[in-house]
């Protein structure tokens, strides 16, 4: 009973290929704009959900779509767990796998 | 300044319903929508020069309201549709000869029944306030929850609801390349640019959702089918005005839905006329041109603040900022007096256009921008 009045963690963290560094994503924020917001040369082009050079695939955890990524990934990246960082809020913490063009690890 | 910073935004939201009430009332009030587009354009023309900055507080936050900018545009929609309702309520009069005298409704007087004349003045207030339903359109575009469905069902008023898939998927990605059919390359004017942009997002909208069904292995005629979806959307309009006036009420409807698309890519044909960008190469602010004059950024909620926008897609407008982009140093209604004298606007964008080849495009961008001028070149001497 006590939980109802407990409040709930509104904000996650994205743990990024292996652990080499986490992104702490907010309510409301996306997992590229937290990256972007903490220093995080995160792959993007357009941020608006169309161009896909944010895809990052999910080992483990779960987000919130905020389009259908049909429109710009393929059936079998979706069905890897490829999504768009640029478009993807977390509804818990995660683990995700993304590849830098300048190792950032 | 919170206060002032959201409610300067209403002037839209406050226009159509006073142009809403103008077609209520009837007679010569059907025309009052025009009016205020008229008295705007001078408005507009008269404070060009007066610029300002994105207000933030001590902690560079903006004092922008989510929640009441959120709720202004939801409102928008029934606003719109009452608009059309307004409007076919009139054409039914005017098929069905209604007597033109004084009536009551509520305690209010209105003139029931319409003449030709003040149809017209009707048609065309409801036609210019409809148009710029592209402000919200556009602004919820990129609001990927329920504001897109409502982006797409304003859109789908004026016929146009491809626009919200278009806009995100080829316009925001193919800026100032001739893939994006919304960038109006040197030499085009604005009649031609309308409908070439306008096919041009159907097309690809229509491409879009039928390699998107192709990859789920769906048919074409399917129910997640969004481009058939989008003018689905429209039907309901097509069914009133044709119920009301049949023959003339459709084409009313026609007039309304070619000025406010005329509307729409006329913002399009002015955010990036004649700017460039080299294939695969990031989106920079250079390649929008700002046009962020004080009424313009008021009434356009910010959608003139192109430069900022395109790089930040994301932001909200009451965020969006002078970024020291490209700048027609005049506001939307002026400027769209010039673009509907085609040879006027070359003239007065020339400058702009030597401007931006000097001190903003790349050498890439300079070597396409010489190929464009020589291939209008040849078009005129051909001519």
């Amino acid at each position: 009973m006590f939980g109802l009045f407990t409040k709930k963690n509104k904000d996650f963290i994205a743990s990024v290929n292996e652990n080499s560094f986490e992104v702490k994503v907010i309510k409301g924020k996306t997992l590229l704009s937290s990256a972007l917001d903490q220093g995080i040369d995160w792959p993007h082009r357009c941020k608006v959900g169309s161009c896909g050079s944010c895809k990052c695939k999910i080992i483990s955890g779960k987000i919130k779509p905020q389009i259908d990524f049909a429109y710009v990934l393929d059936q079998e990246e979706l069905d890897a767990g490829y999504v768009l960082a640029c478009q993807s809020e977390l509804k818990s913490d995660i683990e995700v796998e993304v590849i830098f063009k300048n190792k950032q690890e | 300044m919170k206060l002032y910073v959201n409610l300067r935004y209403l002037i839209v939201p406050i226009s159509s319903l006073i142009t809403l009430f103008g077609i209520f009332l009837g007679g010569i009030y059907a025309w009052i929508g025009v009016i205020l587009f008229g008295i705007y354009t001078i408005i507009d023309t008269v404070t060009k020069d007066i610029h300002l900055r994105a207000e933030t507080d001590d902690d560079g936050n903006s004092f922008g309201i989510k929640q009441f900018q959120y709720l202004v545009m939801y409102f928008m929609l029934p606003v719109f549709i009452t608009l059309q309702l307004a409007l076919a309520w009139r054409i039914f009069q005017y098929v069905d000869s209604s007597i033109i005298e004084s009536a009551y409704f509520a305690g209010f007087a209105y003139e029931s029944g319409i003449n030709t004349t003040n149809l017209i003045g009707a048609s065309l207030s409801a036609a210019l306030w409809a148009g710029l339903g592209i402000i919200y359109g556009h602004e919820l575009s990129h609001n990927k929850k329920e504001g897109f469905l409502v982006s797409r069902l304003i859109m789908a008023l004026s016929g146009a609801s491809h626009f919200t898939y278009a806009h995100v998927y080829n316009h925001h990605l193919d800026l100032g390349h001739q893939d994006d059919p919304a960038t109006a390359p040197r030499g085009r004017n604005v009649y031609w640019h309308t409908w070439l942009s306008h096919i041009g997002q159907s097309k690809f909208s229509f491409d879009m959702e039928k390699k998107k069904l192709g990859k789920q292995n769906k048919s074409f005629l399917s129910f997640d089918n969004r481009w058939i979806l989008g003018y689905v959307y429209s039907l309901p309009s097509i069914i009133l005005f044709v119920w009301a006036g049949g023959l003339i009420g459709l084409l009313a409807l026609a007039a309304v839905w070619v000025i406010a698309n005329f509307l729409l890519e006329a913002l399009n044909f002015m955010g990036h006329y004649g700017l460039i960008r080299e294939e695969g190469k990031p989106v920079e602010h250079r390649h929008s041109w700002d046009n962020d004059s004080v009424f313009t950024s008021w009434f356009f909620i910010e959608i003139g603040r192109q430069c900022d926008h395109h790089v930040r897609g994301e932001t909200y407008f009451w965020e969006l900022d002078d970024v020291g982009g490209p700048n027609y140093g005049i506001g939307y209604f002026s400027l769209f007096v010039l673009t509907l004298v085609p040879p006027l606007f070359r003239s007065y964008v020339k400058k702009h256009l030597d401007n931006w080849d000097q001190n903003y495009a790349t050498d890439a961008e300079k070597v396409i921008a010489k190929q464009f001028e020589n291939k209008n070149l040849i078009a005129q001497v051909a001519s």
